[in-house]
């Protein structure tokens, strides 16, 4: 779905890991969100790991504004055109 | 399959991590003339991998993802850099000295001789390094603005943020790795200068033993990534491990455990922050995410300082769900950010448990009201700016005044104390001159020997008593004077 985001689930500590995971997979799924509401703070942690996800997607955070591809272009080239590390 | 080759160094000096104290003692070592190997146990971070993409970011940069978690009422958020400059590549490069009223406190309760004389070169020294300077307002960014406007409606004392960076554009992901090489951070500033000078520097060297024999430093033991061990033979060694690590690895070599304080004296600047909805464009990751500041509560141990970042930091960090989750991120153009970083009164401690780091750490009283009353000057600063619609850190319809401490969503940057310098071997870990007490030869150059909470970040700080501790070691006065060869030995 998200390969940065996969990769940022399994870098975490292998205790919350699974927790992360079992997170997501019932934030992303209506009834899912409806258990998490029940066992607050749960529900406000999974909408924050869905969240992240989705509006790194560059479909979705160009329409904001931001473009995370045109800011590392940019950095190229300020980089190459003034010699920094 | 051939086994991985054991290999064997010799040095003057090793030093263990490579962040804002480690790197800066290796640097300034080995432009003094002395044979410095540097043990990191991250890896080596290019500006070329930077995507300015948080999940990735957190992934490559940090610790565990950024998953640092203490374990406390409340939980907190611990986001922990780790590889070549450690935390200084992932944070807003906000540089502080170290407050004289703080600096009165470490004389008097801690019996540390440091003040403006003995430390103002070396603040000199690392400000001239790493281009510290004033934000300037027209790179501030329109986040910075709103509470600017908020603070000067109210009368609030305020300013713009000195850091450490040098042509910056405003990108807006200093958390993320700065893509045009502008935020100063260690690993492309003092680690560069390290090995110009000649200092090996060893990435993913897992440090495992530090080899103390008749109250004399020996050496380090590492592991490699590749299985192989390698071990530096040196007289001094100098752990920068980082607050969070440095206790645990000398506990497991039995160092630094006779005050019963090793571990214990965590300090973290707790922190929170509050959105609101603007009238106006924002584009709060257009700018520097952390250019502005209101100190006039920082006697009261209240500090509100300015972050921002990409949606997807916004989406991670506002405190909603559902539906107004998404209206408010639909409006995201629009979303101000400000902070609130508390300086703590409460004390964790760390621990290893199964091998890893378990950080215990309960918010007190004092906390509570401190966040309490933030958080309401947050709501003041935003009603004061203009703000149609404000997002508190606390469950839907609670109040500041009436929050609970497990109402309360905290992370923090800035942990510290967990090797406090006293210059009583019976209250401390190290001395005044950062040497562990009753033991020649290790000393600790990390946030882990600052006594108590700072109330500012704490970078500078950090450097400062890392370059005082290398010219301590150099038997050299500290000099501010960074031009090659200038207080150098020809």
């Amino acid at each position: 779905m998200n390969p940065g985001f996969d990769a940022f689930v399994a870098a975490g500590p292998w205790p919350q890991r699974l927790g992360t995971r079992a997170l997501v997979a019932l934030a992303r799924r209506p009834r899912g969100m409806a258990l998490l509401r029940l066992l607050s703070p749960a529900d406000q942690l999974g909408t924050s790991l869905v969240a992240i996800a989705r509006y790194d997607d560059p479909a979705v955070s160009r329409p904001l504004g931001w473009d995370a591809a045109a800011v590392i272009a940019r950095g190229r080239t300020l980089r190459s055109h003034e010699g920094r590390l | 399959m051939s086994s991985p080759r054991n290999r064997a160094l010799t040095a003057d000096v090793c030093v263990i991590g490579a962040g804002a104290g480690g790197a800066v003692v290796a640097a300034e070592l080995a432009e003094g003339g002395a044979r410095v190997v540097v043990l990191e146990q991250g890896g080596e971070h290019s500006t070329d991998d930077f995507t300015a993409r948080p999940p990735e970011m957190l992934a490559r940069l940090y610790r565990d993802g950024g998953q640092t978690i203490t374990l406390g009422d409340p939980p907190i958020g611990l986001p922990l850099g780790r590889g070549l400059g450690g935390t200084t590549v992932v944070n807003s490069g906000t540089c502080f000295r170290t407050p004289p009223h703080v600096l009165e406190r470490w004389r008097s309760d801690f019996g540390l001789e440091l003040d403006e004389r003995s430390l103002g070169p070396c603040f000199e020294r690392v400000e001239r390094s790493l281009s510290v300077a004033e934000v300037a307002p027209e790179l501030a960014g329109a986040n910075a603005a709103v509470a600017r406007r908020g603070a000067e409606r109210l009368g609030w004392s305020h300013g713009y943020l000195s850091r450490n960076a040098r042509g910056c554009v405003g990108s807006g992901v200093c958390a993320y790795g700065c893509p045009t090489g502008a935020k100063q951070h260690t690993g492309i500033t003092y680690v560069p200068r390290a090995r110009a000078a000649g200092a090996t520097v060893v990435t993913g060297a897992d440090v495992r033993s530090i080899d103390v024999r008749a109250g004399r430093a020996r050496g380090v033991e590492a592991r490699l990534a590749d299985g192989a061990r390698l071990t530096v033979e040196a007289a001094t060694v100098v752990v920068a491990a980082g607050t969070i690590h440095t206790p645990l690895l000398l506990e497991r070599n039995e160092l630094g455990r006779a005050s019963g304080q090793l571990g214990r004296n965590l300090s973290l600047h707790p922190a929170t922050a509050a959105f609101a909805r603007m009238d106006e464009l924002v584009d709060m990751a257009r700018g520097v995410p952390q250019s502005f500041y209101v100190d006039e509560f920082a006697a009261e141990g209240i500090m509100l300082e300015g972050i921002a970042g990409p949606p997807a930091y916004a989406a991670m960090a506002l405190p909603l769900t559902g539906r107004r989750h998404a209206e408010a991120m639909a409006s995201y153009r629009q979303l101000a950010q400000f902070g609130l970083m508390v300086s703590d009164s409460s004390r964790g401690r760390v621990r290893s448990v199964a091998g890893r780091p378990l950080i215990r750490y309960d918010l007190d009283d004092a906390d509570v009201a401190r966040f309490r009353s933030g958080i309401a000057r947050l709501e003041q600063l935003f009603v004061a700016a203009g703000a149609r619609e404000i997002f508190l850190p606390l469950p839907s319809g609670t109040r500041p005044q009436a929050a609970r401490r497990r109402d309360l969503k905290l992370m923090a940057f800035h942990p510290l104390g967990t090797a406090r310098a006293d210059a009583r071997p019976s209250h401390g870990v190290v001395d005044g001159d950062l040497a562990l007490h009753g033991i020649e030869g290790v000393y600790v150059a990390d946030g882990s020997v600052v006594p108590s909470a700072l109330g500012v970040n704490p970078q500078l700080t950090i450097m400062a008593l890392a370059t005082r501790l290398a010219f301590h070691l150099l038997d050299r006065e500290v000099s501010s004077d960074t031009r090659p060869g200038v207080g150098m030995p020809a």
